[in-house]
């Protein structure tokens, strides 16, 4: 490799390198984090609202008025919206992961980003409709 | 022919001859790679299969704002033999997510790896030990347990 060729990789990684800086908004490191709190944050939440339906007869529980006065009550609506907004952001980032893995193209990278993105606000915004409009803005 | 020509062709050869490529089911196999790939593929499957479950669920709950009927109508979808099925397998799923997920946050902190040493045959990786591979059967039994309980408080409806 002549001198000159190896000016152009070094200027080629300098300019892909500040090309990837200007919309890059996590570091992979940052990323892996937020996937391992989400995970271990989930675990809990998941607990209690499992540990919920188990508190009376499992059939019982599932009965329209006992889910909607659980959904009044504002804690657990609350509740609700952290497990729909944690495990959507860690099911969806463990989905990318596996996507990532099976191909590693700038436009592929590009177009899972931007899939699992979308997906995540989607699955956010349609729970959180639900949780909305069963509180019917209650705090009691 | 210089050398680095002699090792491009030997390349490209290597590259055209894939009879010896095992595909998904040498990816597949734990014979070959131990359990630690069993671990591996099954985190991903159970995370690929907890997602859908979990886009199922945020749907069918959605029914509870368009009345009881629709609600009841959900639910007679999921309180059949099948739908209990189903759900003992995503407890089950979930649970080994679970498990195996907490070990692998450890091994990637750097626990229960054991320490380097030199390669020694049969250069076996301390990496590849008890603790973790006892990590694994752990996820395995409690998710087998937490599907015998499931199964017992959906079938007796308790």
């Amino acid at each position: 490799m002549t001198s000159s060729d190896s000016k152009n990789n070094i200027n080629k990684n300098r300019q892909t390198t500040r090309w990837f800086s200007n919309i890059t908004i996590l570091r992979e490191s940052q990323i892996t984090k937020i996937h391992y709190i989400t995970g271990v944050s989930a675990l809990f939440v998941v607990a209690i609202h499992i540990l919920m339906r188990l508190i009376m007869p499992f059939n019982m529980s599932l009965e329209f008025e006992n889910v909607i006065l659980n959904y009044k009550n504002i804690f657990y609506a609350l509740l609700l919206e952290s497990i729909l907004v944690l495990i959507a952001i860690h099911g969806f980032n463990g989905l990318r992961v596996i996507l990532l893995e099976i191909r590693q193209t700038l436009i592929w990278e590009k177009a899972v980003n931007i899939l699992v993105i979308v997906a995540m606000i989607g699955i956010i915004a349609y729970g959180t409709r639900t949780i909305i409009i069963a509180n019917g803005f209650s705090v009691g | 022919m210089t050398s680095t020509t002699s090792a491009k062709r030997i390349d490209d050869n290597n590259k055209n001859d894939r009879t010896n490529r095992a595909g998904i089911r040498g990816w597949l196999n734990p014979i070959i790679y131990g359990w630690e790939r069993v671990s591996y593929w099954f985190q991903r499957l159970t995370g690929i299969f907890l997602l859908v479950y979990f886009i199922g669920h945020v749907y069918e709950t959605s029914s509870l704002v368009s009345g009881p009927d629709a609600w009841a109508a959900m639910l007679e979808m999921t309180q059949t033999v099948g739908g209990h099925l189903f759900l003992i397998l995503v407890i089950g799923a979930s649970t080994f997510h679970t498990i195996n997920g907490i070990r692998l946050i450890f091994t990637q902190a750097g626990q229960g790896l054991g320490k380097p040493g030199r390669p020694d045959y049969p250069y076996d990786p301390t990496s590849v030990n008890n603790k973790q591979r006892s990590g694994l059967w752990i996820a395995f039994i409690l998710a087998a347990v937490a599907m015998l309980y499931g199964a017992n408080v959906l079938f007796s409806g308790e």
